[in-house]
């Protein structure tokens, strides 16, 4: 169509009626019923702009709001979680504390540490528990089968590996193995020395992926 | 509506125009006697910008007080009352039917425009607010949300009783800027009057409000003009009009979430600056089609698509900027100085300003049945009225990034800069003297036009030509 001409300056005159106007407009949305299915599809390079703003908008909210914390006046923080995490001391006891009741050793031993009498060997007062630091870390890195003798009595059940070697169905790093073992030495009365991470590393590299330990095989260590 | 015309000019103009021709009147005419108001203190602010001697004894136009009264004037008086007229008449001839209670909106406009006299009362004898766009004392402000939602009737009557389920564009704007100006004004009046939010809060209400006064009410006001004249002067269908929904709600939800965008650097949480840039670009989409739907404006001839070609270029031009400025890093640049007044007058002078006129220009001829009185008028108004506004962007943008170099710069004094700026500000002068010469032009077309109170004439048959019906494009 063309655009009738308008040379006065004084009334604009309209091309269209309003009625047109509305059912043109109203047809392009498609919101009335076309049988003949004549939708068209949304432009696609309008589509993809309009997802390339939001995707920047998203992208930004994210690196520049500072978390959405009321306190955080500098949209150039960086988040601080996982450093506040490394930085902080962390009580290997507390740790130890969790690791050992959260359905692991507790399932066994018992949160009293006293196992069950004929079954699995308690914790308390144990010559194993608080003897050397050798053969406890190779006992919850590998795990331990066959008889043993603790404080008289005589056991014979399995315990399974717990560190981060083959067959674990725990795959506890270092630094748990080392949270769980200080645990267990310093609680109930007990009074062993701490356990230290790089000790438990170090006998990891040494045995490697070891089957499950024997009591005989442990006592030939010193 | 017995006598309802069958002739050849039925369809262009009906009982629809005739019927609402008193109340829009009205409402123009109050329109245009602020904008010359508004004009006046305008050029007495701008004047006070390099001569600050000037009327600085009368305590009444003491620079604060004179820019506030200018906008207040500006928009609460033009930009209101045009709006409003120019919402009421989309939607009673894209309904189908003449507007009902007239009545109220003769009322309402009446109260309102007495607030809004009462507020600039009471602003020039220091009872105004602190807070941008919001400076009417608080004991009009609820007058006025009363007045407008009797205005506002009209319009809603007109939108529920529409003859068909179609809507267009411009009805979903105009409905929009008549519910939501109430909200805006209503939440602000009780966060910032009534039981004033502590400290920070302030700042970040009074940001939202500014923003929501031009994205949720100006804009959409002047969108909902521009969206009807473009195809009907034009005669073209809007091209990707399939996007002016999602553009429609882009603007809606996204509009007042700028407001912090004046906050950068601020003393508010990181966040909520963030999320000003971020809705800034997220605008640009709107921006984007607007300027791409109405594009045909560009291939068709009239006074009013002239002015709604320009307005449209401001609104996208002043969009794109919205978005650039609003990062950190530039907003270091340009914040406080003249560039966001460039960027204000861009947006309600330039933008929402020149589309009420084109509006206006197309509207008037229907309501009264005559063409407008003068020709020479018409076109002086708006030569003048363009260059005037171009300069005084360009002088405040020149003006503003040489302020900004310099105020970055901590060895030129701040008496210097303003010594360099001298030239801009009598630059912004003229410009300001000339848009009110050229308003004052309107104002006196508009009288002319108006005010010779006879029915249609027998001749609106040829003045108006048929127009035809729009052809659906080939898809």
């Amino acid at each position: 169509m063309s655009t009738p001409p308008n040379s006065d300056p004084r009334v604009d005159q309209a091309a269209v009626t309003d009625e047109s106007l509305l059912a043109v407009h109203e047809k392009i949305l498609g919101s009335q019923p076309d049988e003949k299915a004549r939708y068209k599809l949304l432009p696609l390079n309008l589509l993809f702009i309009f997802s390339g703003l939001i995707f920047f908008a998203g992208t930004y909210m994210n690196r520049y709001a500072g978390r959405f914390d009321p306190h955080i006046y500098d949209e150039n923080l960086k988040s601080t979680k996982g450093e506040a995490v490394a930085a902080a001391p962390v009580d290997p006891v507390v740790v130890g504390k969790k690791l050992f009741n959260n359905a692991a050793c507790n399932t066994c031993h018992q949160a009293t540490g006293l196992g069950q009498p004929g079954a699995i060997p308690p914790l308390v007062a144990s010559e194993w528990a608080t003897g050397p630091a050798e053969r406890v870390i190779r006992i919850v890195l590998h795990g331990l089968q066959g008889p043993i003798t603790v404080n008289g009595a005589a056991y014979n059940s399995a315990m399974p590996p717990f560190g981060r070697v083959a067959g674990s169905g725990f795959n506890w790093s270092d630094d748990k193995v080392a949270a769980v073992l200080t645990y267990v030495r310093q609680e109930w009365g007990n009074q062993a020395s701490a356990i230290t991470t790089e000790k438990v590393a170090e006998i990891r590299a040494k045995e490697g992926d070891h089957k499950p330990w024997t009591a005989e095989e442990l006592l030939k260590i010193p | 509506m017995t006598n309802a015309p069958t002739n050849a000019a039925s369809a262009e103009v009906t009982a629809i125009d005739s019927g609402a021709r008193r109340p829009l009147l009205l409402l123009l005419g109050a329109a245009l006697v602020w904008l010359v108001v508004s004009g006046v203190l305008a050029l007495i602010t701008s004047i006070q910008m390099h001569s600050p001697g000037f009327q600085a004894d009368c305590p009444v136009l003491t620079h604060g007080r004179a820019a506030a009264l200018r906008e207040t004037a500006f928009i609460y008086g033009w930009a209101a009352n045009a709006g409003l007229a120019i919402a009421l008449w989309v939607l009673a001839r894209l309904g189908g039917a003449p507007l009902r209670a007239l009545n109220w909106a003769v009322i309402g406009t009446i109260f309102w425009n007495l607030g809004v006299a009462v507020g600039l009362v009471g602003i020039a004898t220091g009872d105004m607010t602190s807070f941008a766009f919001f400076q009417l004392p608080r004991y009009v402000q609820p007058l006025l949300v009363v007045a407008y939602g009797a205005i506002a009737v009209s319009g809603v009557l007109a939108w529920s009783g529409r003859r068909t389920d179609q809507t267009y564009a411009s009805q979903w704007y105009a409905v929009a800027a008549l519910f939501l100006f109430p909200w805006l004004s209503s939440a602000a009046q009780v966060v910032l009057l009534w039981a004033p939010v502590r400290g920070t809060l302030q700042a970040l209400a009074s940001g939202w409000f500014t923003q929501g006064v031009w994205a949720c009410w100006l804009a959409p006001l002047a969108l909902a003009g521009a969206y009807y004249v473009v195809p009907k002067v034009s005669g073209r269908v809007l091209p990707s009009y399939d996007f002016a929904p999602l553009s429609f709600w882009t603007l809606i939800f996204v509009g007042a979430w700028t407001g912090g965008r004046h906050l950068v650097g601020g003393p508010v949480p990181a966040w909520i600056a963030t999320m000003a840039v971020v809705s800034c670009s997220l605008l640009l989409f709107h921006y984007l089609i607007v300027g791409l739907n109405l594009r045909v404006a560009c291939g068709a001839e009239g006074t009013g698509i002239k002015f709604i070609r320009y307005g449209l270029a401001a609104y996208v031009l002043g969009g794109v900027l919205d978005g650039i400025t609003s990062f950190r890093g530039i907003a270091l640049r340009t914040q406080f100085t003249l560039i966001s007044d460039a960027q204000e007058q861009m947006a309600i002078y330039g933008g929402v300003s020149m589309m009420f006129f084109g509006a206006i220009y197309y509207m008037v001829p229907r309501l009264t049945g005559r063409p407008w009185a003068s020709a020479l008028f018409t076109v002086g108004h708006r030569v003048l009225v363009t260059s005037g506004v171009t300069v005084l962007l360009i002088s405040l943008f020149v003006g503003g990034w040489i302020q900004s170099g310099e105020l970055l710069d901590s060895k030129i004094p701040l008496a210097d800069i303003l010594g360099h700026l001298r030239i801009w500000f009598l630059l912004g002068s003229a410009a300001n003297l000339v848009i009110l010469g050229a308003n004052i032009l309107f104002l006196v077309n508009f009288c002319q036009s108006a005010c010779v109170c006879s029915p249609i004439q027998a001749s609106t048959e040829n003045l108006f030509r048929q127009p035809t019906a729009l052809e659906a494009p080939v898809s």
